[in-house]
C-alpha cells in the first residue's frame, strides 16, 4: 500500500491534462507506440473531437522511480468543463493527491480554482505544474504568483514541464511519488469500497470502477451494494493500464474495476459504498451530493416512428450518464417526445449530438429552458420544466428563478467588458477581488441569462481570457412572463419562451424577427406573431417563394437532376411540417441566437 | 419489372468535348486543348464506339441526333461528314429526321457552316447567351454581340432554317430593362426557337467557387413574368421550362429526353438510355469522361458506368423529365415509354392533383400553373 498513489489533474481545457496523460502512459510504458493513438483517455470520438474529457476514467501505472522502487499510480481522468464539475468532486474522492496543471503561457482560469479549492476542502495535496514551459509566451514567474495568490497554494518551486515535448516529466514524477501521500486503510478490515464511476458495456455488464478503502476484493467474492443490499458474484477484478487488466484480487488503497454480471447501471450508484457479503462493512462510507439537472429543453424525432427507438437510445444513453433525466412530453406542435434535463448547454449539445450520430436519430430540439418555481394562487409550489407549462396569469401569486453564483476570473484589462456584461444579464455583484493580473469577480445572476449566450459573449468581450465557473444558489421571485409564438396565427407551444417582462417587449420584436431569417421561404406567406396573453407584440412575414424549379435539365444526364432534388429533399430532413409551415430545427433554437 | 409492347423512341446523341476557354457557369463535361483538336483520333473513336453498341439498338430506327458540346463547330465539316455519314450507314433512321448541332458565335466561318448543313445538319442551337457585351464578358464568353448577328447570317446563308437561340437571364448585375432587351434582340432575329433560360450556380463551376452578385429573386421573377409576355407577344409558345418554338417547330430530340425516350450516347462522358424488350429492364449508362481516356480505352472498355434502373426509380425519372412539358404526359406515353401500368402512379398524382399542383386533362395528366411554378415540389411527390 505504500506504494501506491492515487491522483487526478485538474486543468482547465487546452491546459494539457490529456496530453500530460499521454505521456504519463508513454513513459511508465502502459502502452506500445503503436498502440499510442493521440490522448488515448478522452476515448469517445465526440470527446476526442471536442478536445473535452466527459466521463472520469482510470489508468494504473507502474513507475520505477530513482530509489529502485516500483510504484503504482493510479491516476484518475477528471472532465475538464463547467457542466460536468459534479464527476471531478468525485474522481477527487478517490484520490490522495492532485495535480494542479497550469498553462503558463496563459493563466490560473476560474474551473481550476473552483476544482482546486473541493481538492483541498477534501483534504487532497495539490500539486501545482506549470505546463506548456517551452512557449515563447510562457510566465512560468507570474503563473507561479498567481497561483499563489488566487488559490493560495505554495508554487514557487512548482514543477516546470512541457507534456508535449517531454520537458520535466521524469523529475515530476519523482516528485509525485514523494510528494503525494499514499493511501491509508485497513487491509484486514471488511471491506469498504467507494463506487467512483461505473457504465455500461455491452460484452460484460455494468463495469464499476471502485477505489478500495478497507478490505480487499477477490474475483469469486460475493459482494453486497449497502445502500440496497442487492449481492452480486464477482466475475472478475482488475485494473486499467489503459488495457484492461484482470488481477486475482483488488487490494486496499487501489483503484481499479469490478464486473460482477450486473445488467442495470441503477444497481451501482455512484458513490455508494460495496462490501462483502459474507464479512460485511458496519457503515457506509459519505457518498457523493445528487447531481440536479439545470437546463430542460424537449427533444423530439421529426419522424412520429421514430419515437419508440427514440426511448430506447435514451435508457441506452442514461446507462453511462447517470446525469441525464428525462420523461415523457407531447406538444401539439412537434408530437410526441421527451423533456429531458441537462447539467448545462455543452451537456444537452454532447446528449444531441450522441442520440443523432450514435442512434442515427433525426431529432428537432426546443430552446433550453431553466426550471422556474411557480407559487400558486392556492399556495402550492410547482416547479416549470416547460415554458407551455406556465398556469395562467391569474393562477399565479409569483414566479421564482434560479439564481446562480457566478465566479469569474478575467485579466484586468477586460473587467470593464465583463461587469458591463454582467450587468446587461441581470447580475448583481458580491465580491471583486484583485489578484494579480487578474480580478476575481462574483456576481449573483439569473440562470436563465447563462442558458442562453453568456459563456459565449464572456468569452468575446475577453478575447477569450475570462473564465468562468458557476454553482446554483437560490430560488428568486422575478418579474417573468410568457412570450408566445404563433405561426399563422397558431400558437406553436414548443417556441414559447420564459423571459423577464422588462424585455419582453424587445425579446418578442428579436425571436419574431429572427424567426423570418430562419424558416426559409415556402410556397405560401408565413406569418409570424410574438404575443403576451392575447396581445400581439410582434409579427414578421415569411413571403412566398415565387418558384421552385431547376432553370436547366441537362440532356441526357439525368443523375445531376436528381442529385439536386435530394440535396433539397434532404434540406428538408431538420425541418418539421406544422400545419403546412416547415420549421427548421435552427427556428426553435431562435431565442438563443437574437443578438442581444 | 417494366413490359414493353412497343419500345419508346430512339435519338442518338454525340459528345464533342472541347472548348476554346471554360465558362465560369459551364458544369458540362468540357475540356480546353493546348495544340490542336485531335480530330481524326476521336472520330475514330466514335465509331468504333457506335459499332460497338449497335446489337443494343439493333432493328430500331434513330429519330433524330444532337451533337453537344464542349463546342462542336469547333470540328471541321469533314468530321461532322464523317461521323454523320457512318451513322446513317450504319442505322436506320427516320427520313428528314432532325439533326441539332451545337456552335458558338466565336467560331463561325462560311465554308465551314456551308460544309455542316450539307453533311446532313439541319438545325443549328446558337450559345448567343446574351447581345449585351459586358455581360458576355462577364460570363466568360469568347464571342461579343456582333459575331452573334453574323453567326446567324453566315448560319441562314449556309442554308440552315431552323435555327435555336441559346439566351439566359438573371445575369450578374443584369437589370429587367437589359434582360428585356436581350431577348427582344433574339425576337427580332425570328430564331424557330428560343432556350430562355435561367443562370444557375452549379457546384464544381468557377461561379460556385466565387459567387458573382445575381439580381434578386423578386427581380428574376419580374424579368420572367415580363419576358415570357414578350416571347408570347411574338409567337413564342413556351413548350418546357426553358424551351419557347414558334410554329410549333419544337426541339424533338429534347422531346424525346423529357418524354422518356431511348438514346444512344457517343463521345466522352456522353450519358445513354436504352430499354430492352426481352428483359424488360431500362439501363442507363455514361462514357468514360476524360477526351484522352475515352480515346484510348479498347472498343469494350468505353464505358465507364451502368446501371439498370428499378421500378421506383423508373417513376421517378419519368416525372421529373415529363412534368417539365407544358402540356405533361399522356398516360399511354407513361405506359408506353416505360412499360409500367399507370395504376402505379394513381394515388400520387391524385395527391398531387389535391394540393393543387397537377391536373388531369383527358387522357394526360399536366402541371398546374402553380404546380409549374414550383415543379420540384411537384416532383418531389413522386419520388
Amino acid at each position: 500500500m505504500q506504494n501506491i498513489r492515487n491522483f487526478s489533474i485538474i486543468a482547465h481545457i487546452d491546459h494539457g491534462k490529456s496530453t500530460l496523460a499521454d505521456r504519463f502512459i508513454q513513459t511508465c510504458g502502459g502502452l506500445s507506440e503503436r498502440e499510442m493513438e493521440a490522448q488515448v483517455l478522452d476515448s469517445m470520438d465526440l470527446e476526442r473531437e471536442r478536445g473535452i474529457t466527459i466521463k472520469a476514467q482510470c489508468v494504473s501505472l507502474d513507475y520505477k522511480a530513482n530509489n529502485g522502487e516500483i510504484y503504482q499510480l493510479n491516476f484518475i481522468d477528471t472532465p475538464g468543463h463547467v457542466d460536468f464539475s459534479y464527476e471531478v468532486s468525485r474522481s477527487l474522492q478517490a484520490c490522495e493527491g492532485a495535480l494542479l496543471v497550469v498553462d503558463a503561457s496563459q493563466g490560473v482560469e476560474a474551473q481550476s480554482v473552483a476544482n482546486c479549492y473541493t481538492a483541498i476542502e477534501l483534504g487532497l495535496e495539490v500539486m501545482p505544474i506549470l505546463n506548456k514551459i517551452d512557449l515563447p509566451a510562457a510566465e512560468p514567474e507570474r503563473v507561479a504568483q498567481e497561483i499563489e495568490e488566487i488559490i493560495g497554494i505554495e508554487a514557487t518551486d512548482a514543477c516546470q514541464v512541457s507534456a508535449k515535448s517531454g520537458i520535466g516529466i521524469d523529475e515530476l514524477l519523482e516528485r509525485l511519488v514523494e510528494e503525494i501521500p499514499a493511501p491509508e486503510g485497513d487491509p484486514d478490515a471488511p471491506l469498504k469500497a467507494l463506487i467512483v464511476d461505473s457504465w455500461f458495456d455491452s460484452y460484460v455488464g455494468v463495469v464499476t470502477l471502485v477505489r478500495i478503502i478497507d478490505g480487499s476484493i477477490r474475483k469469486g467474492d460475493k459482494m453486497q451494494i449497502m445502500s440496497t443490499g442487492r449481492s452480486f458474484g464477482v466475475d472478475f477484478v482488475g485494473i486499467f493500464t489503459p488495457k484492461r487488466e484482470d488481477m486475482p484480487v483488488l487490494e486496499c488503497g487501489q483503484v481499479g474495476f469490478i464486473i460482477a454480471g450486473i445488467k442495470e447501471i441503477d444497481s451501482v450508484k455512484v458513490g455508494d459504498t460495496i462490501t462483502l457479503q459474507d464479512n460485511p462493512a458496519d457503515e457506509v462510507l459519505e457518498g457523493f451530493k445528487e447531481v440536479q439537472p439545470r437546463v430542460f429543453a424537449g427533444m423530439f424525432p421529426v419522424e412520429a416512428d421514430d419515437f419508440e427507438n427514440f426511448r430506447e437510445a435514451l435508457d441506452k444513453l442514461t446507462l453511462n450518464d447517470s446525469a441525464l433525466q428525462f420523461e415523457p412530453e407531447s406538444s401539439t406542435a412537434l408530437g410526441f417526445g421527451f423533456r429531458i434535463g441537462f447539467l448545462g448547454m455543452l451537456h444537452m449539445e454532447i446528449v444531441q449530438e450522441r442520440l443523432e450520430r450514435e442512434y442515427d436519430l433525426n431529432l428537432i430540439t426546443t430552446a433550453p429552458t431553466v426550471v422556474y418555481e411557480v407559487l400558486k394562487t392556492d399556495g402550492n409550489i410547482i416547479q416549470i420544466h416547460n415554458p407551455s407549462d406556465l398556469p395562467e396569469v391569474n393562477y399565479i401569486e409569483e414566479i421564482r428563478e434560479p439564481i446562480i453564483q457566478a465566479n469569474i476570473l478575467v485579466p484586468q484589462e477586460y473587467v470593464g467588458n465583463v461587469i458591463s456584461l454582467c450587468i446587461e444579464k441581470r447580475g448583481v455583484q458580491t465580491n471583486m477581488q484583485y489578484m494579480g493580473a487578474q480580478v476575481a469577480l462574483t456576481y449573483d445572476m439569473p440562470m436563465s441569462e447563462v442558458v442562453l449566450d453568456f459563456f459565449d459573449r464572456l468569452k468575446s468581450v475577453s478575447r477569450g481570457y475570462a473564465s468562468f465557473d458557476y454553482e446554483f444558489k437560490y430560488f428568486q421571485e422575478s418579474k417573468l412572463t410568457k412570450v408566445d409564438i404563433l405561426i399563422n396565427s397558431e400558437r406553436v407551444d414548443a417556441l414559447a419562451v420564459i423571459v423577464h417582462a422588462d424585455a419582453s417587449q424587445r425579446r418578442g420584436r428579436e425571436v419574431a424577427d429572427k424567426m423570418r431569417e430562419l424558416i426559409p421561404r415556402q410556397m405560401f406567406d408565413i406569418a409570424i406573431q410574438a404575443a403576451i396573453g392575447r396581445q400581439i407584440i410582434a409579427r414578421s412575414t415569411v413571403k412566398a417563394l415565387r418558384k421552385n424549379v431547376t432553370a436547366k435539365c441537362y440532356g441526357g444526364d439525368v443523375s445531376r437532376k436528381k442529385k439536386l432534388l435530394e440535396k433539397q429533399k434532404k434540406g428538408k430532413k431538420r425541418m418539421k411540417q406544422f400545419g403546412r409551415v416547415e420549421i427548421p430545427q435552427e427556428a426553435f433554437l431562435a431565442v438563443l441566437k437574437v443578438d442581444s | 419489372m417494366p413490359e414493353f409492347t412497343i419500345l419508346p423512341p430512339l435519338s442518338l446523341y454525340i459528345h464533342l468535348p472541347w472548348c476554346v476557354k471554360k465558362c465560369p457557369y459551364c458544369d458540362f463535361n468540357s475540356h480546353t486543348y493546348d495544340s490542336g483538336l485531335p480530330e481524326d483520333e476521336y472520330i475514330n473513336a466514335l465509331i468504333s464506339d457506335l459499332e460497338y453498341q449497335l446489337p443494343t439498338i439493333w432493328g430500331r430506327r434513330i429519330i433524330s441526333i444532337f451533337i453537344g458540346g464542349g463546342t462542336p463547330s469547333l470540328f471541321s465539316a469533314e468530321s461532322i461528314h464523317k461521323i454523320l455519314s457512318t451513322v446513317r450507314s450504319h442505322l436506320n433512321c427516320l427520313p428528314d429526321m432532325e439533326v441539332t448541332m451545337e456552335a458558338n458565335p466565336g467560331t463561325v466561318e462560311q465554308n465551314k457552316f456551308n460544309g455542316f448543313y450539307q453533311a446532313g445538319v439541319n438545325r443549328l442551337s446558337i450559345g448567343v447567351q446574351s447581345f449585351d457585351d459586358k455581360k458576355l464578358l462577364a460570363l466568360g464568353r469568347i464571342h461579343n454581340a456582333d459575331e452573334s448577328y453574323n453567326a446567324v447570317a453566315v448560319a441562314r446563308k449556309a442554308g440552315f432554317e431552323n435555327i435555336n437561340l441559346d439566351l439566359m437571364f438573371g445575369l450578374p448585375d443584369q437589370n429587367l430593362q437589359q434582360c428585356l432587351s436581350d431577348l427582344q434582340q433574339a425576337i427580332d432575329l425570328f430564331p424557330q426557337h428560343i432556350s430562355w433560360y435561367q443562370l444557375t450556380i452549379e457546384p464544381n463551376t468557377f461561379f460556385y467557387n466565387q459567387p458573382p452578385v445575381i439580381p434578386e429573386d423578386d427581380d428574376i421573377w419580374e424579368m420572367q413574368q415580363q419576358g415570357q409576355q414578350l416571347l408570347a407577344g411574338a409567337d413564342y409558345l413556351q413548350y418546357e421550362i426553358s424551351a419557347y418554338a414558334k410554329n410549333n417547330q419544337q426541339c424533338k430530340h429534347n422531346l424525346n429526353y423529357w418524354q422518356f425516350g431511348d438514346y444512344l450516347a457517343l463521345g466522352a462522358g456522353a450519358h445513354g438510355k436504352i430499354s430492352r424488350a426481352d428483359t424488360g429492364e431500362i439501363n442507363r449508362y455514361w462514357q468514360i469522361r476524360k477526351p484522352a481516356d475515352y480515346m484510348q480505352a479498347s472498343v469494350e472498355n468505353k464505358t465507364s458506368g451502368r446501371e439498370s434502373i428499378k421500378t421506383d426509380q423508373i417513376i421517378f425519372e419519368f416525372m421529373l423529365n415529363s412534368l417539365r412539358l407544358k402540356q405533361g404526359f399522356e398516360i399511354q406515353t407513361f405506359e408506353q415509354n416505360t412499360g409500367l401500368n399507370v395504376s402505379l402512379i394513381s394515388t400520387r398524382c391524385e395527391q398531387a392533383i389535391a394540393e393543387g399542383l397537377l391536373q388531369r386533362k383527358g387522357e394526360s395528366y399536366a402541371p398546374t400553373e402553380r404546380g409549374y411554378l414550383f415543379l420540384n415540389d411537384l416532383i418531389n411527390l413522386f419520388s
